[in-house]
C-alpha cells in the first residue's frame, strides 16, 4: 500500500513538461529514421526504426530507475564506477570493435555498446561527488586542478580511440559542472582561454596550407621548431621575471602578466604536441573543411555540403515527410545517426527545426530549474553536468548539420539511431526527475 | 532556495543557452527561409545528370546545292554500364566482346579495370564500330549483360578527291585551339574543323549541343523521377554552298592528272573560286577509321598532302611580266622602246639569259611579253622602272599580302625590298637583283590565288574581288538562305583603262602569236594567256605557270580566270609542260560543257591516248 503511495507521489511529481518534449523528440527520431531507410526507388531498405523502438522502450526503464533511485546513494559508489567503466574504455581501446575508424565498440554477443557514453554519467556522479566533498575549498586551484584530472582521465582514453567527437563532450560537462559548482571565474576563464588559444595555434598551419595557401611570416613561427623554441623561451624569461617581480613588489600587475604569457606558452607547447604526435591527418582535414568545405568537396568536405544543401533546401515548411532529394538519393550520409537533422530539416523545413530546437530548449530550462530546486549541492552539479551535456550534445550535433560546427560524430540526443547516447540522455533526464521529485524531502 | 546555488550563475547558463540558440536559429532561417533557393539549385545541381545530344553538323554543297560533299553519318560506339554486368560474368564477357569486336582480350580489359567495375556510369569500350559488328552483338545481346551500343553523328564525306583540301576535316579539340577559342562556348569534348572551310567556318557550321537531363542519386544511377531541369535541344549546325562548282572541281582535278601542283579556276567579276585543285590530296574519311593511321601517315608523307599547294608561295616566273608590261604601260616608259634579244646579256659580272638562246631579235612590249622575252624587261626593270616602282605595282597586284580568302593557312608571298633584303641577308640590292625580279624570280614569291587575282586585276581594269569559297550559309531545317557572301573589292587601281586593254590585246598574242602558239586546242572557247617557267635550281626541271583567261573578248561577268601550276619538284613529265595543255582540257569541258570523259573524246589528246583510244 505504501509502495503505491510512493508510485503515485512519484507520478504526480514529475516534470512532465520536460518529459513531454523527450517523448516528442523520440516520436520524430523514429519517425525520421524510418525515413532514413527509404532508398531512392521508394522501398524501405532498413529495419532500424524497429530496432529504434524497442531501444525507447528498454530506455523508459533505465529512465524510471534512475527517477524512483535517489542518486545520493549512488554517490558512494561513484569511485568504483568510475574505475570499473575507465578499465572498460581502457579494454575498450585493445580489444574493442573498430567503426568509422575508432575502437570504441564493444560487444557482448551480438548486443554492441558504446562505453564512452555511459562513462560520461559515471564521470558526472564522481567529479559531483568530489565538487561536494570539496564544497568549502572549491575556490581553491587544488581543487580545480583534481576536478581536471577526473575528467582529463575518461577525456584521454577516448581521445585516443580515436573519438575526438565523443570526448570533446567532457569539456562542457566539466565547464558546466565547476562554474555551477562554485568555482573561481579566474581558473576557469584561463582554462577556456588556454583551450581556445591551443585550437587556435594548432589550426594555423593548416588554415594557411589549405585556406590562405601562401606562406604567413606568423604560422611559420609555429612550424619551425627553432624559432617556437626560442619564442617560448622568451616568454618563459618573461615569466621569471614576473614571478619575481610579483613576488618582490607584490604587484597585482605582475600577476595578469603570468596568467597572460603562462596561457601563450602553454598553448604553443599543447597545440604543437597536439599537431606532431597526437592528432590524425584527417582530424586535422575535418576542421579545415569546416572553415571552407570546397577544399576538399567530394571527400571531408563532403559531409559538410551535402548536410547543408539539404538543410537549406528544405525550406521554410520542408519538402514533405520521405520526400526529401539529398536524403532519399543517398547523397546525404549517415542520415540515420549523425545527420538525422539534416534529413529531419530537409523534410520538415524551418518549421521541424524549430520543434526540435523548441524541445531541447524546454528540456534544458526544466533542466536548471530542477537544480534550483535541488533539495542538496551534489544533486545540483550532477543536474548541471546534465544539462551541460545535453547542451553540448544538441549544439555540436545540429551545428555540424548546418555548417556552424565542424565535423565530430556525435549523436543528437533522443533522435539519432543508437542504443547508448539514447540510455545515456535517458538515464540523465532520470537523474534529473529524481532531483526534482525529492525536492520537498529533506 | 534549499541550496546555496548562485542564481546569477544559473541566469548565465540560461543566457548562454538561449543565445546559442538563437544564433543557431537565425543561423537556419537564413540558409532555409532566405538562401532556400541556393540551396535546392545545388540540391538539384548534385542530383541532375545531363547527357549531351550532339548537334548534327552543317552539311556542305556545291554551288549547284544539290548533292552535299560533306554529311554525317551515324557512328556506333560499345559501351558497357559496369554495374550490370555482375561481378562473376566479366571473363566470359571479355572473352565475347573481344571475339565480336575483333580485337585482343587485353584491350578490353584496359578498358575495364577493377575500378570502375561498380561504376552505374558507362564505359565507352569501342568507337567508330562497323555496322555489322554491331548487328552481331545485338544478336547475342542476351550473353552480353550491360552491353549497349551508342549512336554519334560523325563526318561522311561523300565525294573523295581533291575537294579535301576546301572542305578540311573535323577532329577533337586540342589544348591550344581549346585555350584560344574558349569563350567562344568550346568545351573540351567538342570536335572542331582542323581545315579548309570546315575549320574557316567551323561556329557555323558546328550548331549547338543538346542536353538531357536526368536524375540520378549518389551512385548515378538513373532514378525513376520527374527531371528536375528542362532539356535543352539541340540548334543544328547551318548549311553551306561552295562557291565550288564540282563538274569544273573534277575536270581540273583530272586535267591536273598526279602532279604535284594545282588549278585555281576563279570568277574574276566576284571572286568566287569554281575549282581549286590541289595534288596531292588526302581522304578525311580515313581519318575516322580506328584500324587505320591514316593521319599519321600523311604527316610523315614527302609530298605534303595536307598543304593547299593553290595558297603557297612559288617565284611567280614569267606570270609577273604581266605586272611589269602594266607598270610600262603606265610610268614613264617610252611607248616605241624597243630591246635587241641576243639571247643573253652581260650585266656586272655576268651574263643574265634569255629563256631561248637563240635571241628574239628586236622587240617591243608586245613582242617580249607575247614571247616573255627576258632581256626586254631586264632592260626595262633596271633602267625604266627600277626595284621601287616594280615593287609598288608588285603590291598594288596584291601581292607581298594574303589575299583574305576564306580558307586556312594561306601564304602571304613576298616583295622584295632592298632594305628587307639587307636586314635579311646582310647583302646590298644590286642592278642584277633587280632584273631578276623583272623576270620573277628572285625572293618575289606569289601564290597561285594571287596570279589569278592579278589576271582579275586586268579583266575587271583594275579591281579585284576577294576570293571566296563559300557562297551562301543556309538554313539546314527550311532551305532558306541565312547570308550570301557579298563580293568584296580587295583591290582598286587607278590605271588607265587603256592599259588593261593593251595588257589584254598582248595575252591573246600569247596564244595566238607567242609562247603558248600550239599549246591551245579547244575550239570551246578563245582565251588569252601567259606562261611561266620558274627556275628553282634544277637542271631540266621547272615550275611550270600557264595563267589564262577566257573568252578573251566577253565582258568579265562571262569569263573565268585559271592558273595552273606544276611544281618542279614532279618527276620529269614526258608531256611537259603540262600546264597549258591541262588548261586546255579544263577550257573545253567548261565551255563546251564537258565531263572530261567527254573532253578527251571531243579534243583526243595526243598525250592522253591510253585513256580516249
Amino acid at each position: 500500500m505504501r509502495r503505491r503511495l510512493e508510485l503515485g507521489k512519484t507520478l504526480s511529481r514529475i516534470d512532465f513538461l520536460m518529459l513531454i518534449s523527450v517523448f516528442f523528440l523520440m516520436f520524430l527520431g523514429v519517425a525520421f529514421i524510418y525515413s532514413s531507410g527509404i532508398s531512392s526507388t521508394g522501398i524501405n531498405v532498413s529495419n532500424e526504426y524497429q530496432k529504434q523502438l524497442i531501444r525507447i522502450i528498454s530506455g523508459l526503464f533505465i529512465l524510471l530507475f534512475f527517477s524512483i533511485y535517489d542518486i545520493e546513494k549512488i554517490k558512494n559508489f561513484a569511485i568504483p564506477i568510475y574505475l570499473t567503466l575507465l578499465a572498460i574504455l581502457i579494454y575498450t581501446r585493445i580489444n574493442g570493435s573498430t567503426v568509422n575508424g575508432a575502437k570504441s565498440w564493444l560487444y557482448i554477443g551480438s548486443f554492441g555498446f558504446q562505453p564512452s557514453e555511459f562513462t560520461k554519467i559515471a564521470t558526472i556522479l564522481l567529479l559531483a561527488k568530489y565538487l561536494d566533498d570539496n564544497k568549502k575549498e572549491i575556490y581553491r586551484l587544488k581543487v580545480f586542478i583534481i576536478s581536471f584530472g577526473i575528467i582529463a582521465l575518461p577525456f584521454s582514453l577516448i581521445l585516443i580511440q580515436p573519438d575526438m567527437g565523443t570526448a570533446s563532450v567532457y569539456i562542457p560537462i566539466f565547464i558546466a559542472m565547476i562554474f555551477i559548482g562554485g568555482c573561481n571565474i579566474k581558473h576557469l576563464i584561463y582554462l577556456l582561454l588556454l583551450g581556445g588559444l591551443t585550437l587556435f595555434f594548432t589550426m594555423l598551419p593548416g588554415w594557411e596550407e589549405f585556406i590562405l595557401q601562401s606562406k604567413n611570416p606568423f604560422v611559420t613561427i609555429l612550424n619551425n621548431k627553432n624559432l617556437l623554441l626560442y619564442l617560448i623561451g622568451s616568454f618563459s624569461f618573461s615569466i621569471l621575471l614576473s614571478i619575481i617581480g610579483y613576488f618582490y613588489f607584490k604587484k597585482e600587475y605582475f600577476y595578469w602578466v603570468i596568467y597572460a604569457f603562462s596561457i601563450i606558452i602553454v598553448s604553443l607547447v599543447i597545440s604543437y604536441i597536439a599537431r606532431t604526435y597526437v592528432l590524425k591527418e584527417y582530424q586535422i582535414m575535418r576542421l579545415i573543411v569546416f572553415m571552407n568545405p570546397q577544399v576538399d568537396p567530394l571527400n571531408f568536405g563532403w559531409n559538410i555540403i551535402q548536410a547543408t544543401t539539404a538543410v537549406g533546401s528544405g525550406g521554410l515548411m520542408g519538402k514533405g515527410f520521405l520526400q526529401g532529394t539529398q536524403s532519399h538519393y543517398q547523397f546525404l550520409p549517415e542520415q540515420s545517426t549523425d545527420f538525422i537533422f539534416s534529413i529531419l530539416s530537409e523534410e520538415l523545413g524551418f518549421i521541424g527545426a524549430i520543434l526540435v530546437f523548441g524541445s531541447f530548449f524546454i528540456i534544458l530550462i526544466r533542466g536548471i530549474l530542477i537544480l534550483t530546486y535541488a533539495k542538496d549541492n551534489f544533486s545540483v552539479i550532477v543536474g548541471a553536468g546534465i544539462v551541460g551535456m545535453i547542451f553540448f550534445h544538441v549544439v555540436q550535433n545540429i551545428g555540424m548539420n548546418i555548417g556552424l560546427m565542424p565535423i565530430t560524430g556525435i549523436p543528437l540526443f533522443f533522435l539519432s539511431y543508437g542504443g547508448s547516447s539514447l540510455w545515456t540522455a535517458l538515464a540523465g533526464i532520470g537523474i534529473l526527475q529524481g532531483i526534482y521529485q525529492r525536492r520537498y524531502r529533506n | 532556495m534549499k541550496n546555496s546555488v548562485s542564481k546569477l550563475r544559473l541566469y548565465i547558463v540560461v543566457a548562454v543557452i538561449a543565445s546559442i540558440f538563437i544564433f543557431n536559429l537565425i543561423h537556419l532561417y537564413r540558409m532555409q527561409v532566405v538562401n532556400q533557393n541556393l540551396y535546392q539549385k545545388k540540391a538539384t545541381a548534385v542530383s541532375s545528370r545531363s547527357n549531351i545530344i550532339v548537334a548534327p553538323r552543317g552539311e556542305i554543297y556545291d554551288r549547284n546545292y544539290d548533292i552535299p560533299y560533306v554529311d554525317n553519318r551515324e557512328s556506333f560506339s560499345v559501351v558497357v554500364n559496369p554495374a550490370f554486368v555482375g561481378k562473376d560474368n566479366y571473363e566470359s564477357l571479355i572473352i565475347k566482346l573481344s571475339q565480336f569486336l575483333e580485337v585482343e582480350e587485353s584491350y578490353i580489359e584496359q578498358k575495364l579495370p577493377y575500378s570502375v567495375r561498380n561504376s552505374f556510369n558507362n564505359v565507352e569500350i569501342m568507337s567508330a564500330v562497323s555496322y555489322d559488328k554491331i548487328v552481331k552483338i545485338a544478336e547475342n545481346i542476351e550473353f552480353l549483360p550491360g552491353v549497349t551500343w551508342e549512336t554519334i553523328p560523325i563526318r561522311n564525306y561523300l565525294f573523295d578527291g581533291s575537294i579535301s583540301h576546301i572542305l578540311g576535316y573535323v577532329g577533337n579539340i586540342s589544348q591550344s585551339e581549346f585555350q584560344v577559342l574558349y569563350n567562344e562556348g568550346y568545351t573540351l569534348n567538342d570536335n572542331i574543323g582542323k581545315n579548309g572551310v570546315e575549320k574557316q567556318y567551323d561556329i557555323i557550321l558546328k550548331g549547338k549541343n543538346g542536353l538531357k537531363y536526368k536524375t540520378v542519386d549518389v551512385q548515378g544511377r538513373k532514378l525513376d523521377k520527374e527531371n528536375l531541369e528542362k532539356d535543352v535541344p539541340p540548334v543544328a549546325g547551318k548549311n553551306l554552298m561552295l562557291t565550288i562548282d564540282r563538274n569544273i572541281q573534277t575536270l581540273a582535278e583530272k586535267a591536273l592528272g598526279n602532279r604535284k601542283g594545282s588549278v585555281t579556276v576563279l570568277k574574276p567579276s566576284t571572286g568566287e573560286i569554281l575549282a581549286m585543285v590541289s595534288y596531292p590530296w588526302y581522304e578525311p574519311n580515313e581519318f575516322y577509321d580506328n584500324s587505320k593511321n591514316a593521319f599519321g601517315e600523311i604527316l610523315l608523307d614527302d609530298n605534303k598532302p595536307l598543304l593547299n599547294r593553290a595558297l603557297q608561295g612559288y617565284a611567280p616566273a614569267s606570270t609577273f611580266k604581266i605586272i611589269m608590261s602594266t607598270a610600262a604601260l603606265e610610268e614613264q616608259v617610252p611607248t616605241d622602246l624597243t630591246v635587241d634579244c641576243t639571247g643573253r646579256v652581260f650585266y656586272g659580272d655576268r651574263y643574265f639569259g634569255c629563256w631561248n638562246p637563240a635571241g628574239h631579235g628586236v622587240v617591243d612590249l608586245q613582242a617580249a611579253l607575247e614571247n616573255s622575252c627576258n632581256i626586254f624587261y631586264y632592260t626595262l626593270g633596271r633602267d625604266y622602272l627600277g626595284i621601287d616602282k616594280i615593287n609598288t605595282y608588285a603590291r598594288a597586284f596584291g601581292f607581298g599580302e594574303k589575299t583574305g580568302i576564306d580558307l586556312p593557312n594561306e601564304a602571304s608571298g613576298q616583295v622584295p625590298t632592298p632594305e628587307w633584303v639587307k636586314k635579311k641577308y646582310d647583302t646590298w640590292w644590286t642592278n642584277g637583283d633587280t632584273m631578276n625580279v623583272s623576270i620573277g624570280q628572285g625572293q618575289t614569291l606569289a601564290t597561285p590565288i594571287q596570279i589569278a587575282n592579278e589576271l582579275a586585276f586586268i579583266l575587271n581594269e583594275g579591281v579585284v574581288y576577294k576570293p571566296h569559297v563559300v557562297k551562301e550559309i543556309i538554313d539546314p531545317l527550311t532551305g532558306k538562305t541565312l547570308e550570301t557572301i557579298s563580293r568584296e573589292v580587295l583591290l582598286k587601281s587607278t590605271y588607265k583603262p587603256e592599259t588593261f586593254v593593251e595588257i589584254k590585246k598582248y595575252m591573246r598574242g600569247v596564244i595566238t602569236d607567242g609562247t603558248a602558239k600550239n599549246a591551245i586546242s579547244t575550239r570551246a572557247v578563245e582565251i588569252a594567256a601567259k606562261t611561266g617557267t620558274g627556275e628553282v635550281g634544277l637542271k631540266d626541271r621547272f615550275h611550270d605557270w600557264f595563267v589564262s583567261y577566257g573568252p578573251y573578248d566577253a565582258a568579265p561577268e562571262d569569263q573565268v580566270v585559271m592558273v595552273v601550276m606544276i611544281e618542279a619538284s614532279n618527276e620529269l613529265d614526258r608531256w611537259r609542260p603540262w600546264a597549258p595543255k591541262a588548261s586546255d582540257l579544263i577550257y573545253q569541258g567548261i565551255f563546251a560543257n564537258q565531263n572530261f570523259d567527254e573532253v578527251l573524246k571531243t579534243l583526243r589528246p595526243y598525250y592522253l591516248r591510253e585513256l580516249w583510244q
